[in-house]
């Protein structure tokens, strides 16, 4: 078969070498080259919800790689698991494990929070101490709860504002000043991304549908907190308390005469007001209840604060990916 | 009126029937001679140059191709609620475990199955079938077991290329072209691909080599017709293999994943 | 064993291919060493029946004998051992269109046998020389002519020094000189390797030419059998019609 060309052998062998250089490069690259099922040892635990874990789903320490999911089976209606552990991981018996979600896609997975015993777990044990994940109702709750302390954050303004301490309300007014300056600017300079921040939340509300019905028809704890009227009239309130220290100063009649005297301090009331004026406006020509969360100013120093504390309470279950994209909107937009 | 349409009913399903024994029985004697010593080492490696190494390049374009246009249509749908990263995983799971197998085969099916087809229905209608036979070689250990055997093994190599330069087709199109994060883009793709989803493609293309070389070359063997025959023989080859590898296809799916 | 020297004994030959009776109690002995040629019209059965021989068609009913066994009742295995006493030269040669014309004529022996190589060669190459191609050796079949494609083939055919040799039309599709060139070359191999031939034919006036015995296929029978002369003398009206027919005055009935 030698004829000075190359025979069929020797061009096939060099298509199955080639074919073989790339599995065996991809087997590397997707690094799991089966070794994980051989070595290590397997534990179980009973969980009262496996949905979504699945046969080799990872099991996770410190957000590495320490097994998989062996098997998922209905025993005496809790959710037996068997997953396998690497050769070479200790886990502690008084660990916690944990159902979390990964990703934009939701995939599940096993999250070993090690203890401190000095017991390690040997093959074939069960783990009893299991986290078990809020739900998408707690963290509704736990919104709820942030909405209340909102509303108690402005009476406690409002107290404040009652005890007339002259310093007191220089920087606070200052304080005012600066932040709704502040913020007046952002509201300009956002305006746009607002606008298209609310198409793309709309489009992104189709995808989540249920929830925004739910918000919509203020059935769930977060619908009541962007159509709490007394949330509103609070801010209101804090408005009008405000209006009428200033325009005491205005006059500068009263115990806050000596301030009249200072008039940079005065122009600055003034511009206040009139900062305040015009948002206040802007808030009561705001339509739906979206446009009032973003037009109203104070509103949004507690908004945040909710949100902070929201995110906060969310923390613990901060994969809970939809309610990240809801925040992530809800900040964008203040 | 009916009983011309129950007579051509029947008929069809008889029809289909035979065909359907015809190609069972092709491929156990297929099956059958390629345990049979002495193999015929040097056809085998014939069949192979001919389906693996001369298919290689229509492949290669192939799946290029469809892994640039896969980078393309997923990145546009991502883009959509920020998940561009997911395109690398995209692009190699739809490679692995389905394009690479199919459209590899199909591919193969219309340069090589069809020119089996041929090449058996001309070998046919010349008596050169007739002419192994008597020379008391069986003509299925020459002429069909070669052509599977070589089929079984070129597909998976050539679906494991197809794989390969898909990916990188879709990596040229969403990194270097879209401007998705390249790390995103490679970590998602290994972190969410699995071994299976490539080895199960290749069974799957075993598979599908298995049957677009038993089908090719039942209707080149039992070619009826002189010239004309041929040419029938040829394009009916090609229909059924595609549509078993497709019907197939969802039946090899449906069993592994 | 050795009756007479006949070779093939075909006894009461029945075959029918969909409803149409093509051969109907065929009966003929074939005896060592001889050109027997079997002369009919174009689809009388002629090709059925040589087919029946090598075992490619099954007879509906009846016996043939080759060399002592019934080749109708043998497994595929036992009908590859006649086979290989048998050389075949096909319409159209058949030669495989992906061999080179070295390749073809030496196949059958890479097949069978375990020779080396060289001698493979070698042996090709002569047979090439007998049927006047040597040098022809690296030619693909389809850049041959038709009768060189025939000499290619009778050259593969006799490779492996068959009892018998089949011809089917051997000068079919050939133009006259072509065609009495292959009939001489078949004429000269046989006298020189003293084999059985068989030749299945329409072609009378070329048969006539080199037939030790001729068998006159009429209706799915043999009507008549026997020498050149005999037949010419027959006086069989089938015959007489068929012998006519080579518009040569006086070649029904006469003697030269």
């Amino acid at each position: 078969m030698k004829q000075g060309r190359l025979s069929p052998e020797f061009k096939v062998g060099i298509l199955v070498l080639i074919g073989f250089i790339i599995l065996f490069y991809m087997s590397i690259r997707i690094g799991k080259f089966g070794v994980l099922s051989d070595k290590g040892y397997d534990l179980m635990v009973y969980l009262d919800n496996a949905n979504g874990l699945d046969t080799k789903s990872p099991v996770l320490i410190a957000g590495v790689e320490v097994g998989r999911i062996r098997s998922v089976k209905l025993d005496n209606f809790k959710a037996l698991v068997r997953f396998s552990v690497k050769e070479g991981v200790q886990i502690p018996s008084d660990s916690i494990i944990a159902v979390r979600t990964q990703g934009v896609l939701g995939d599940k997975y096993l999250e070993i929070l090690p203890g401190k015993e000095k017991k390690m777990l040997s093959s074939g044990e069960k783990m009893s101490n299991v986290l078990t994940s809020p739900s998408f109702d707690e963290i509704f709750t736990q919104v709820g709860t942030a909405a209340k302390k909102f509303g108690d954050t402005i009476e406690e303004f409002q107290g404040i504002l009652g005890e007339k301490e002259k310093a007191g309300i220089k920087k606070s007014i200052d304080n005012i000043q600066t932040i709704t300056g502040e913020f007046k600017d952002i509201i300009k300079d956002n305006k746009n991304s607002i606008n298209s921040v609310i198409a793309n939340a709309d489009d992104t509300m189709k995808g989540l549908k249920k929830i925004v019905t739910d918000v919509e028809s203020g059935k769930g704890s977060l619908g009541m907190l962007i159509k709490d009227e007394k949330l509103y009239n609070d801010a209101k309130d804090t408005m009008a308390s405000l209006k009428s220290i200033s325009s005491d100063i205005e006059q500068g009649k009263g115990s806050l005469g000596k301030l009249v005297k200072d008039d940079s301090l005065y122009n600055d009331a003034k511009d206040t007001v009139k900062n305040l004026k015009d948002i206040t406006d802007g808030v009561k020509k705001g339509e739906g209840t979206l446009g009032k969360l973003a037009k109203d100013d104070s509103l949004y120093v507690e908004t945040e604060k909710a949100m902070k504390k929201l995110q906060k309470g969310a923390d613990g279950i901060s994969e809970m990916t939809p309610i990240t994209i809801l925040g992530t909107i809800f900040g964008l937009m203040f | 009126m009916l009983v011309n349409l129950i007579k051509r009913i029947s008929g069809t399903v008889v029809y289909i029937l035979r065909e359907l024994g015809g190609i069972g029985l092709m491929f156990f004697s297929g099956v059958y001679w390629a345990f049979r010593r002495p193999l015929k080492l040097n056809y085998i490696f014939k069949q192979m140059e001919f389906i693996g190494v001369k298919s290689a390049g229509v492949v290669i374009i192939t799946g290029t191709f469809t892994g640039m246009v896969l980078a393309l249509q997923s990145y546009y749908g991502f883009r959509k609620f920020g998940a561009e990263g997911l395109v690398g995983t995209t692009v190699a799971l739809s490679m692995t475990r389905e394009l690479g197998p199919v459209l590899t085969s199909l591919m193969v099916t219309g340069r090589a199955g069809s020119a089996m087809a041929a090449e058996l229905g001309t070998m046919r209608v010349t008596e050169q079938i007739d002419a192994l036979i008597v020379m008391a070689l069986n003509p299925i250990k020459y002429l069909v077991t070669p052509r599977v055997v070589a089929s079984f093994f070129m597909l998976p190599v050539l679906t494991i290329v197809s794989d390969f330069v898909g990916i990188v087709g879709g990596w040229l199109v969403g990194v270097k072209l879209l401007g998705i994060n390249e790390g995103a883009f490679i970590n998602k793709m290994t972190k969410y691909l699995e071994l299976d989803d490539i080895y199960n493609g290749l069974v799957k293309a075993a598979c599908f080599g298995i049957i677009l070389s038993v089908v090719a070359c039942y209707k080149g063997f039992y070619t009826k017709g002189g010239a004309e025959g041929v040419g029938r023989s040829t394009t009916e080859s090609v229909v059924i293999s595609s549509v078993s590898i497709l019907i197939a296809d969802y039946v090899l799916t449906s069993l592994m994943f | 064993m050795n009756d007479n020297g006949i070779v093939i004994k075909i006894n009461d030959l029945h075959k029918t291919f969909a409803s149409q009776k093509v051969l109907d109690g065929v009966n003929l002995e074939i005896k060592r060493g001889e050109i027997t040629v079997i002369i009919g019209k174009s689809g009388g059965g002629k090709s059925v029946l040589m087919k029946h021989l090598i075992g490619l068609l099954k007879p509906d009913s009846g016996e043939i004998w080759i060399e002592g066994s019934d080749i109708t009742k043998l497994n595929e295995k036992d009908l590859n051992e006649v086979r290989k006493k048998f050389g075949m030269l096909f319409q159209e040669a058949a030669l495989f269109d992906s061999m080179n014309v070295i390749d073809n004529v030496a196949f059958p022996v890479r097949e069978h046998t375990k020779l080396p190589e060289k001698e493979i060669l070698r042996m090709a190459q002569e047979r090439l020389r007998n049927v006047g191609l040597a040098g022809f050796d690296s030619k693909m079949p389809s850049e041959l002519s038709g009768g060189m494609r025939k000499r290619v083939g009778l050259a593969r055919a006799l490779i492996l020094d068959p009892d018998i040799i089949l011809f089917d039309e051997p000068t079919s599709a050939l133009d006259p000189i072509t065609a009495l060139t292959i009939l001489d070359l078949i004429k000269e191999t046989q006298e020189r390797l003293q084999k059985t031939y068989v030749v299945i034919s329409h072609d009378i006036l070329g048969m006539f030419r080199i037939a030790h015995k001729v068998a006159m296929l009429y209706n799915g029978r043999i009507i008549e059998f026997g020498t050149p002369k005999e037949i010419r003398q027959s006086k069989k009206e089938e015959i007489k019609e068929f012998l006519k027919a080579t518009g040569i005055p006086g070649f029904s009935g006469g003697d030269r």
